[in-house]
Parts: structure tokens; C-alpha cells; sequence
């Protein structure tokens, strides 16, 4: 047992990794809290990293080994962001027409946008990113390392994730009625919520009947089949209460007419805490969008700080996101301390940023969680996680050291 | 730079008799230097090169005291269409349009780049299409077209992307082009049978990573155009075989840029200068290859990035590109070395022709 | 309150100085906790030492001491504890004579800059490491900044070093260089409606209207140009003037107080006398008033007239943006008369049409040259590159400098410097446009662009001939200090 720690805190100055650290070395993690994601917190214990995934995670420490070791006060389990919205721009959405389930977003991710490595020194090593919104189906989102090598591959953790769409005023934004106006590929339905409603209902039935009738088929078919049944989880973006509710009773009449039991995620759920019962009956699970200052916050949406505690306690899953951003009072570590000073407890909170969102896009295999046998994806942190006082000073992706809590050498 | 003209009679028209040029060094196609150099022009070739010794007997002869070289290849031009030209905004997929039907050769700025020294440009499509079309290899004297398909121009990058037309995703995109491939016909089997060359239009690293993935996908052969940090994905790009070319670099380059053009040159990928003439000046070819230069690019890599490698990427190299026997003579006479800038054009010769006499001589 | 000399010598003698004050270099102390060392001594070798354009010498050495040239030639001895260097090639730094960097941003694109606005008061010697850093490796160590850089009249410019990390004071190599305006200038004339072009069918807004100014703009233009130059004149006059009539009007007090001294006994007894009488006769008595001549008043100051006299005596240099040969033309025509005006010529795209006239009357050219192809969208855009030559040849004192309107642009200026060569311009011609003909144009001659002693150390340590590409910068000594090695990232 260790009797001296070294407490690598504000004085330590972490760096992006130096070069010559991009081999995947034998890491030995000795922390004075190990909080694994799986309810075990382990005090004063060890983490050992080898070939990429976690090798051991146990309360006896050895040291020495031939392994590099790294002393610091606390781990957690790499952040993941439910709806990271990064890499993604207006050319990584099809909008010639509303409904594009078969297109993949992968191919249209810039994995050399620069924002990747900024969410990285935050602590996120895994990004849930989907097409955006501007089309009511927009496609199959991905699962993606925040670091990693130069090809879609070497970060893909998942792909084709989850069927992504939006329900609200986003996909109709844009869109014009045709009468009396010169063509433009943007004068189309829909122009409303309802019009979304149907395209929604519309891809659905469809997807149902094709069997039976061939003139329903439509490109891409094939995926709400899939989403249909179950075996693809459906993201559907909704802020307000009315939208969420749409997305529930939308699911709930699929299974009443027995055309399917879709697994649905609602996205940027802000206003869930308003009707929560439709979340738990119908077993929705939640990714909640960033904490807004005043309240208001996507689509006119009013999201309570105690929105995650209410809906955890409700026994619905709740992940968390950040959409992306890096600032300090912003980034997803952020965000899991907004939600505790709204009642989370820290345990929840670790879920909602790890766990959570691994379970709920079929992730939990590889990350997620302090697990032997999962990737190595690990925070290294100088003081109790998601504190304002603390901060990720050391990040792990597969192994590979990417943020170094080491101080840099001086010249 | 005083020239004698010994023998007579060396106007504009051809001449019957060989050509004899000596000059005191030349810059052969691998980048190396040759001292006392010889350089016979017969019927519009080049008929022979070599060091010392004298002028083969009943020929011409012009003694020039400074540097012969072959003419420069820029590759990626305009100049020769008028700018509304370049690009038919009325569909994104043009494979059957051939960018040889809207030269003009009588254009001001071909004859802006013929001199600066150069004589081949390959004119390509503009960069905003999906499918481009055909791009061809102009010479800048005469008007000859020496190729009417030396490339089909694919676009890789999110300016071929409009969200108010089909498609408006590169996911979309990306499946039009594979079900073009699929029964491919015209030029776009010509293509996929690595007949034709791809010239696949890039901006990011992410549009070359996009790039290198469709190309093994569909097994195609060509070049990545236009993305300045293509040499960070350097090792991927040795690997799938295809050729670079960079897009203009001009003054108040970022070093990184040029870091990434000399990461090119260690893993051995081929490259050319891209020009993009008339939006940019004709002289930036050899300004571009001068920064890199001054950025640590080995001098004869510079040199064959602007001649023999260009042509090669722009599959005229047996025509163009060398100072060597059989290749159609077009070569340029300067006052110093062509990697120098305070070298300059002396004179043009295209097609065995003086196309191009620098004032004051 | 008595000034002991005649007032007109004092005034002329007293401006002189603070202005040669103000050109002196100041030598650079060690700054405790400041980003540049303390300056050390340097002892340069050099295989080839290029004095001045014409003079070199080979094999020879430099000392550095205290930020100054304190010794050049051969043989020299080395002193205790300096630093060694040595390079094949060895020469002055270039000064930009048109440049921007060091500048702050938006002091740059100030529109409502006068003639006493001093472009030393805006300067950012902090940030822009990088690019001080690539100007630097570039070979140019100091560069003329103004504020505003395309106004009517852009103020007072200074000439500034590069280096990152100087102290303010060090910085700073010369706060007031010159007084910079500009006539005919497409960004300043009146009444400019956006402009359109017609792109894929579609109506595109220009950025610029490159529609220029029509004839009683640009006459106007010089107008005001000559107006502003006159009004300075008189100003400088009526303040000579002033202190005359001071020095007349205290010499008239004092001749009257000596008169009334001398007969003071006399005067006080027939005062008393009067008294007396008007007491007896029962008047009132009134005190004899002498009436003083009322002082004169010195001109109301003008800070703008200030430094526009300044520029009318001859005492700095007016550097004036120009292009078009109408303009031109009626530039010179307008300041002919004003024959102790020292008129510097900045763009002159249009020059090779007034060659003969700016030969007679001694006016150096700032060429821009620019590598712009179909983009060029006004006058100061399409800078041409065989212009350096031309004039060259036709006699003009010909300079080159980066424009003004961006701090990048320095960097490239050896690199255009060598295009320009590489058409028709003589390399020793560039070379000496680069050093000792900017610094003589902009009056700090005495503190940079040839390696003699006394001089600021501000030199450049090459590989190879200066302005090749086989002459690539090893070190760059500025301030007398090496701000610059190969090492450096």
C-alpha cells in the first residue's frame, strides 16, 4: 500500500502528448479514487492499461512493473457524448427529400476538424454524431473515438448507431408552400410540426405495408424496417413537451396497430421533466442538451436544472451532452456537475456521461465502463470529478496516451 | 543576356534546318544539372541532348549564354475558357463534357503563362462539379491540344455540394458516383477500367480521406488535387498509388503548407504545382516551386515536380515534360537557373517554333 | 521672462533637434524578467562582408557591443566573453519601407487619422510571435508602419523593429519617420454606391468599387494634399513670426523701464508735486498711466500644422500613395513650388509616365509589386512586376515596399524583391533598395542599412548571396541582439 501520494493538481501542467507516446504502452494507473461507472468506487487502487483495453482494475497496488505509471487523485471511465455534433456540417445531411434513412453520416464526418481534439482535452473520449437536423429523417448516425489514426475505421467504435431524425421546428425550417413561387428545390412540405408528424408516421406506415404493397417502396425502406422492429434504435431530436410527446405516441401507436416496437431515444429532451410518465411507460430513454443559463433553450424549450435528477429518479435513463463544446463552463465534465448541482447524485451523474449513453446505442461492449476486457478510454483527474475545482488533466483512448498529466519537461 | 545567332534565318516560321542550341548549362527532366549543353530541334522534336563537343554539321546554330530547360507543365488551369465557361450549373454530373470544346488558345492569359515559361497547361473543369468532365492538355503556342481527355475531374469536396440541389450530402454524392460506376459507359469506363485517369478534386484532409477510400473502392488511378496539407496523409496516400497535385502556393504561405509538401516528397508520393491561372498569376508556378525550395525541397524534386512528374500526372509524358530525344521541343531559354526567381525568360520555343521573345534582346 | 536670443534662430535650431533626437536609436539594457536577453557582445566572422552596396570585403569580421556596430573589419581581435558566430555571407538587415507589422489592428484601418496622429502611439510590440518570427527568417528586421492605411492623411509613421519580444523603447526605432497621405485612392473617393459584377448569372456585390475618381475628385484630392502643406507652412511662419514680435515687444518693456528708471527721482518729485497741487486746488488727482503695447499672442497650437510645418521646412519626409498619372502629374505640378518639401512617392503604378519629372526633382518610388492575377479588383491590387525595372532604368531612385495594408506582407518582400529582379531590376539595385536607400529615404540612415560603426546593429548572417535561393538566413542579429538562429522553430 502506497503511503506517499503525489497529488498532481493545479501545479501540473498537462500537454497534449508528447511525440513517441502514440504507441499503445502498458499504463499502470494508481489513483486515490477509482470510480468505475459499474456503482464499485475503489479507493486507493490501481488500473492497469495493456494492448488497448483495460487489464486490471483492482484495490491492491503493485508497483514497479514494466509498465509506465501515472499517480493521480482520481479515474473515471472515458466521457461519452450522446450528441456530440461535431465534425458535421450542411453537406453532411441529405435534404433532397425529408426521408434519407439508408444515408450514413460517417461518410460525411471531418475527423480532422480541430474540435475533436478540444472535446478530447475535456475528457471525452467517445461522440455520438448523427446528420444534423435539417432534415426530418436524416439518416445513421455513428459512434466515434474523439482520437485515433487517420482513417474513419481506426475511430469508428459503432457504426450505424441509430436511425436519426428530429420532430419540432427545425426540419420545416427552411421549407416553403409551393404556391405562386418560382421552383426552389426548398418550396416543398413540410412547413409545420404536423407535416413532420406525417412524414415521420408516413415513413413508418410505409415501411410496413411494402411487403404487401411494392408502389410504398422508397430508398432506404429497408432501415425503417429495421428501426421498425426494434433491432435499429430510433433518435429522434424533440426539446419541447409537445414534440417528446409526439415521439412517444408516435412508438406507442406503431406497437398498438402491432406494426412494431421501435426502441426510441429522444434527443435534447429539455422538457421531459414535464410529462415524465410518458417516458417511463414507454421505456424512452433521454439524452438531455446542455444546461441553458435562463431556462430557455432549444425551440423555445424550458429545461429546469433538476431535470435530470427528476427523470432519474423517475427510473428513466438519462444521458447527458455538451453538443459539442469545449469551454470550460461548457464541455460535457460541465454539464454532469450542472446536473448534480440540480440534485443528481455523483454516481448518477457518472452514469449520464458514461454508462448511460454506452447502454443506450448498444455501446457498452467497448466503453462505458472501468472494465477488464473494455477499451482502454480513461480521464485522469486532479480532484473529485466534475467539481469546478477539478479538471481532467490526463486522457487515455485505446491506449494511447493523448493528454499527458506528466509536467513537460523544461527546456 | 546577349544571344549570337550565328546562322540565318531564324524567324517565326519553321526552319528546315536543325536547330542547334547551346547554352551553358541545362536542367534535364530528373532534376540534374548538365554543363555546356547541346539541344538539337529537328522538325519540331528534340533530336538529340548532350554535354560538349559541337554542332552536328548544316545546322543553325544559337548560342545562348544562360539555362535551357523544357518548357514548365502547369497543371490545373483555366486559362483558355472564358470563367463562365468552366462550369455548367444546370446539372452537377456532366461525365460526357469534355472541357476541350471551350479553349480558346487565342486568350491573353495564355499567352501570359507561354511567358512565364510556360508551355503545357492541363485546363480542367472547375472544381464545383460532382462530375466534371474531361480536362485537356493546351499548349500555350499554336493552339495545339495535344490531349482532348487527359483526365476525368471528380469532386470530392464540399464546394460540389449545394443544399438546394440534388445531392446536398456527401453521403448522397458518394452513392451517385458508385452508381455511375456501376455500368459505367463513355468516359467513366474508360475510368474504371484505369484507361483515364481521376482528377479527384479535394479541400480537406477529410475530402482526400473520402478520396483514397472511393478510388481503392472502385480501383481507380489518378490524382488528388487541391488539398494544401494532402502531405499530413502522406504514407496513405504512397499507399493507394495516386499522384498529387497542390493547389497554388503563394506569398504568405502558411509553413505548414509547405511542411506538408515536403512530407510528400519523403514518403515518395509524385506531385506537380496546380496553377489555377488566370485567378492566379502565371509567375506563381516557379514562385511555388521557390518556397519550397527555400523550405528544404531538394532542388531537382522541385524541378521535376514542375516538368517531367507534371506531365506524367497529366499523361503526356511521353510528349512533354523533358529535355530529352524524341520529346516535342519545347524549350525555354533563361537568363539563370528556373528554380531561381531573379532568373527569367529569355525565349519560348514551342513545337521546335520561337514562340516568345523576351524585350530587349 | 527675458529671452536671451533672437527668437527666429532658437525655433528653426530647437525643432531640428528633437527631431534628431527622436531618429536616434536608443541602445537596448538588459530587461530583468523580460522576454530578450540582456544584449551581449558579438563577434561576427564573415566570409564575404557586405558593407554597403559596392563595398565588400572578405574575410572579414564585426564587433557587436551594447546594441551598436562597435567595430567592422578585418582582423580584428576578439573580445572577452562574446559570443562567436559565422556565416559565408554577412550584410545590413532590410527595412520595409511600407509595411504594418507591429502595428495595432485596428490602428491600421483608422479612417479618421490627421497629420498628428503618430503611428508610435498605436504600436502592438506584443503577440504575432510566428510571423514576427517568419518575417524575421525572411531577412527584415524593421519595417515603417502608419496608421490608417489608406486614408487621405495617415499621420505621423514610425519605423519599427520586428523582433518579438523588444521592449517598447527598443521597439521603436524612430517614433516620428515620416507624414504619409494619399491622393486618387479608390477606397477614398466620394459618393461610391456599391458596385456589381455579373457571376454565373447571378449579381455579385464587389468588395471594392474599383471605379476610381473622376477628375474634380482627384483635383480635389491634391488639393487638399497642397492646402494641407501651405496651411503648414504659414503655421511654421507665424510661429517664427511670433516669437520675433515676443522678442521686439520684451525689448520695447525693457528700453521703457529703463527710460522710466532712469528718471525716477525727477518723476517721483513732480508726482508729489502734482499731488500737492491738486490737493490744494481741491481736484482729484490721477495717477499718470502709461499704456503698455498689448503682448502678442503666439498662434493657436495646432498639433496637425504642428508636423505639416514640419513637413513644409523639409525636416520629414512626405510620403504620398499615388497611382494613376493624372494624379501624379498634378501632384508634382502642385508641390514644385514648395521647394523644400522632400515628396516620396508610394505605389506609382502609373510612374514611367512622369519618370522624367520625378528624375528633376529628386522623388524616390516605394514600388509594390504584387502577384495578382485576374483577382486584381483596384490600383492596389495590380501592382505590376517589371515597374522596379523600368524606372530603374529611366533613372528613378527606385524602392520596394509591401503595401501597407497587411502585416503578413513584409515577410515576402525579399521573395518580391527577387520576382522583380527576375524581371529586368538589378539585384545590386534591389539589394540597395532593401537597406541603405529606404533608410536614407526615411532619415534613420544614422541608425541602419549598412554595417558600419555606430550604427545599430541590425544585421543579417546568410548562407549564401543575399537574395538567391541559395541565400537562406542563419542568424539575424537586431538591436544587437540574436533574435533569430537556425534553431529556432
Amino acid at each position: 500500500m502506497k503511503t506517499q501520494w503525489l497529488l498532481l493538481s493545479l501545479v501540473a501542467t498537462a500537454s497534449l502528448a508528447r511525440a513517441g507516446d502514440d504507441e499503445r504502452k502498458a499504463w499502470t494507473i494508481l489513483a486515490e479514487k477509482i470510480y468505475t461507472s459499474t456503482g464499485r468506487v475503489i479507493e486507493k487502487g490501481m488500473v492497469q492499461v495493456n494492448n488497448g483495453k483495460i487489464a486490471q482494475v483492482t484495490p491492491s497496488v503493485e508497483e514497479g512493473g514494466a509498465a509506465t505509471e501515472l499517480k493521480v487523485y482520481a479515474v473515471t471511465a472515458g466521457l461519452i457524448d450522446a450528441s456530440a455534433r461535431l465534425g458535421v456540417s450542411l453537406t453532411s445531411v441529405e435534404q433532397s427529400t425529408e426521408v434519407q434513412p439508408h444515408r450514413r453520416v460517417a461518410q460525411a464526418v471531418d475527423i480532422f476538424a480541430p474540435e475533436f481534439e478540444r472535446v478530447l482535452a475535456g475528457g471525452v473520449t467517445t461522440v455520438l454524431v448523427n446528420p444534423p437536423d435539417s432534415n426530418v429523417i436524416g439518416g445513421l448516425g455513428v459512434a466515434l473515438k474523439t482520437a485515433g489514426g487517420d482513417t474513419l475505421e481506426s475511430r469508428t467504435v459503432r457504426a450505424d448507431v441509430a436511425l436519426r431524425g428530429a420532430i419540432g421546428s427545425q426540419p420545416s425550417g427552411g421549407n416553403r408552400p409551393a404556391f405562386g413561387r418560382a421552383t426552389d428545390f426548398f418550396n416543398r412540405r413540410p412547413t409545420t410540426r404536423m407535416g413532420v408528424e406525417w412524414e415521420w408516421r408516413k415513413a413508418f406506415w410505409d415501411a410496413a405495408q411494402v411487403e404487401r404493397d411494392e408502389s410504398k417502396r422508397f430508398p432506404g425502406i429497408e432501415r425503417m424496417q429495421e428501426a421498425l422492429a426494434g433491432k435499429l434504435t430510433v433518435s429522434i431530436q424533440a426539446w419541447t413537451t409537445q414534440d417528446i410527446r409526439t415521439a412517444v405516441f408516435l412508438k406507442e401507436e406503431m406497437e398498438r396497430e402491432k406494426l412494431g416496437s421501435p426502441r426510441l431515444v429522444i434527443d435534447a429532451a429539455a422538457e421531459a421533466w414535464k410529462e415524465p410518465q410518458l417516458l417511463v411507460r414507454s421505456k424512452t430513454g433521454v439524452v438531455l442538451p446542455p444546461f441553458p443559463a435562463l431556462g430557455r433553450t432549444g425551440d423555445g424549450a424550458f429545461m429546469a436544472w433538476n431535470t435530470a435528477q427528476l427523470l432519474h429518479e423517475k427510473g428513466v435513463v438519462v444521458a447527458l451532452s455538451a453538443h459539442g463544446a469545449a469551454d470550460l463552463d461548457e464541455r460535457l465534465a460541465a454539464q454532469a456537475g450542472y446536473a448534480m448541482r440540480g440534485g443528481l447524485s455523483f454516481e448518477a451523474a457518472l452514469a449520464a456521461v458514461t454508462i448511460h449513453p454506452a447502454r443506450l446505442f448498444g455501446l457498452e461492449e467497448r466503453v462505458g465502463s472501468l472494465e477488464v476486457g473494455k477499451d482502454a478510454d480513461l480521464v485522469l483527474w486532479n480532484g473529485e470529478p466534475f467539481e469546478p475545482t477539478s479538471r481532467p488533466i490526463g486522457v487515455i483512448v485505446d491506449g494511447v496516451l493523448r493528454v499527458d498529466p506528466r509536467p513537460a519537461p523544461v527546456d | 543576356m546577349f544571344t549570337i545567332l550565328i546562322a540565318s534565318g531564324l524567324l517565326a516560321a519553321a526552319p528546315e534546318r536543325p536547330l542547334a542550341i547551346h547554352a551553358d548549362k541545362a536542367r534535364l527532366a530528373d532534376g540534374k544539372v548538365l554543363e555546356d549543353a547541346w539541344v538539337v530541334i529537328e522538325d519540331g522534336k528534340i533530336s538529340s541532348v548532350r554535354s560538349g563537343g559541337e554542332a552536328p554539321e548544316d545546322s543553325a546554330v544559337l548560342r545562348h549564354t544562360g539555362w535551357i530547360s523544357s518548357g514548365l507543365v502547369a497543371l490545373h488551369a483555366y486559362a483558355g475558357t472564358p470563367r463562365a465557361e468552366l462550369r455548367d450549373t444546370t446539372r452537377t454530373m456532366l461525365p460526357e463534357a469534355r472541357i476541350a470544346w471551350a479553349l480558346d488558345p487565342a486568350r491573353p492569359e495564355v499567352a501570359d503563362c507561354l511567358r512565364e515559361g510556360i508551355t503545357s497547361l492541363l485546363v480542367t473543369p472547375a472544381r464545383q462539379s460532382l462530375v466534371g468532365g474531361a480536362g485537356a492538355v493546351l499548349k500555350t503556342a499554336g493552339g495545339t491540344i495535344v490531349s482532348r481527355e487527359a483526365q476525368l475531374s471528380l469532386g470530392f469536396a464540399a464546394m460540389s455540394y449545394v443544399s438546394n440541389r440534388y445531392p446536398t450530402s456527401f453521403q448522397a454524392g458518394l452513392a451517385e458516383l458508385e452508381r455511375l460506376l456501376e455500368k459505367p459507359s463513355g468516359l467513366l469506363e474508360k475510368a474504371k477500367e484505369g484507361e483515364l485517369p481521376v482528377l479527384f478534386e479535394v479541400s480537406e484532409r477529410s475530402d482526400v480521406m473520402r478520396a483514397l477510400a472511393f478510388a481503392k473502392q472502385q480501383e481507380l488511378r489518378g490524382a488528388l488535387s487541391g488539398a494544401e496539407w494532402t502531405g499530413e496523409l502522406a504514407k496513405s496516400v504512397k499507399e493507394s498509388g495516386l499522384s498529387v497535385v497542390l493547389p497554388p502556393i503563394g506569398l504568405g504561405e502558411e509553413r505548414r503548407a509547405l511542411r506538408a509538401v515536403l512530407s510528400l516528397a519523403q514518403e515518395g508520393v509524385p506531385f506537380g504545382f496546380g496553377l489555377d491561372a488566370p485567378l492566379s498569376h502565371p509567375a506563381s508556378l516557379r514562385l511555388a516551386a521557390a518556397l519550397c525550395v527555400r523550405e528544404g525541397l531538394a532542388a531537382d524534386q522541385a524541378w521535376r515536380a514542375l516538368s517531367s512528374e507534371a506531365a506524367r500526372i497529366a499523361g503526356v509524358e511521353a510528349q512533354l515534360g523533358a529535355l530529352a530525344e524524341g520529346q516535342q521541343a519545347d524549350v525555354v531559354l533563361w537568363s539563370g537557373d528556373p528554380l531561381e526567381l531573379t532568373s527569367s525568360v529569355q525565349a519560348v520555343y514551342v513545337d521546335g517554333r520561337r514562340a516568345y521573345t523576351a524585350e530587349g534582346r | 521672462m527675458t529671452p536671451s536670443l533672437p527668437g527666429l534662430v532658437l525655433g528653426l535650431s530647437a525643432s531640428i533637434l528633437s527631431s534628431a533626437c527622436a531618429t536616434a536609436a536608443s541602445p537596448a539594457k538588459a530587461r530583468p524578467g523580460g522576454e530578450q536577453p540582456a544584449t551581449e557582445v558579438l563577434f561576427v566572422r564573415a566570409e564575404r562582408l557586405i558593407v554597403r552596396p559596392g563595398v565588400e570585403l572578405e574575410g572579414a569580421q564585426v564587433v557587436v557591443r551594447d546594441g551598436r556596430i562597435a567595430a567592422v573589419g578585418k582582423d580584428l581581435a576578439v573580445p572577452e566573453g562574446a559570443r562567436e558566430l559565422a556565416a559565408p555571407y554577412v550584410c545590413a538587415a532590410y527595412l520595409d519601407p511600407w509595411g504594418a507589422l507591429g502595428l495595432a489592428a485596428d490602428a491600421r484601418v483608422d479612417s479618421a487619422t490627421t497629420a498628428g496622429t503618430r503611428a508610435a502611439d498605436g504600436v502592438d510590440t506584443y503577440g504575432n510571435k510566428e510571423l514576427r518570427l517568419e518575417t524575421l527568417r525572411a531577412g527584415v528586421t524593421c519595417v515603417r508602419v502608419q496608421a490608417g492605411a489608406s486614408a487621405r492623411v495617415s499621420g505621423l509613421g514610425a519605423v519599427l523593429r520586428v523582433a518579438p519580444g523588444l521592449s517598447p523603447a527598443e521597439a521603436i526605432l524612430a517614433a516620428e519617420s515620416a507624414l504619409a497621405m494619399s491622393v486618387g485612392l479608390s477606397a477614398n473617393a466620394p459618393n461610391q454606391g456599391p458596385s456589381f459584377d455579373f457571376v454565373d448569372g447571378q449579381l455579385v456585390q464587389r468588395e471594392s468599387s474599383a471605379r476610381g475618381m473622376d477628375l474634380f475628385d482627384r483635383v480635389g484630392d491634391i488639393d487638399r494634399v497642397v492646402t494641407a502643406i501651405e496651411g503648414g507652412r504659414s503655421y511654421l511662419q507665424s510661429k517664427i513670426e511670433h516669437k520675433h514680435e515676443l522678442a521686439e515687444w520684451q525689448k520695447k518693456i525693457t528700453e521703457k523701464e529703463t527710460e522710466l528708471d532712469k528718471e525716477f527721482k525727477k518723476a517721483k518729485k513732480d508726482r508729489e508735486k502734482e499731488e500737492k497741487d491738486a490737493k490744494e486746488k481741491g481736484k482729484k488727482f490721477e495717477e499718470k498711466k502709461y499704456k503698455e503695447d498689448k503682448r502678442p499672442q503666439p498662434p493657436r497650437y495646432d498639433e496637425d500644422n504642428e508636423v505639416l510645418g514640419r513637413v513644409a521646412n523639409g525636416e520629414l519626409p512626405l510620403v504620398v500613395q499615388v497611382h494613376r498619372t493624372a494624379e501624379l502629374r498634378g501632384l508634382l505640378a502642385a508641390t514644385a513650388k514648395h521647394d523644400r518639401l522632400r515628396l516620396l512617392v508610394a505605389g506609382g503604378s502609373e510612374a514611367m509616365n512622369c519618370s522624367a519629372t520625378l528624375v528633376e526633382r529628386g522623388v524616390p518610388v516605394i514600388v509594390m509589386p504584387a502577384l495578382v492575377g485576374e483577382g486584381a479588383v483596384d490600383e492596389l491590387d495590380g501592382a505590376d512586376l517589371t515597374l522596379a525595372a523600368r524606372l530603374a532604368k529611366a533613372g528613378v531612385e527606385v524602392l520596394i515596399g509591401s503595401g501597407g495594408g497587411s502585416a503578413a506582407a513584409s515577410r515576402d518582400l525579399p521573395l518580391l524583391a527577387q520576382i522583380a529582379v527576375g524581371n529586368g531590376w538589378t539585384r545590386e539595385a534591389a539589394f540597395a533598395a532593401l537597406t541603405v536607400g529606404a533608410a536614407r529615404a526615411l532619415d534613420v540612415e544614422r541608425s541602419i542599412g549598412t554595417v558600419e560603426r555606430g550604427k545599430s546593429a541590425e544585421l543579417l548572417l546568410l548562407e549564401g548571396e543575399p537574395l538567391t535561393n541559395a541565400g537562406r538566413v542563419k542568424y539575424v542579429i537586431s538591436a544587437g541582439r540574436v533574435v533569430l538562429t537556425p534553431e529556432t522553430k
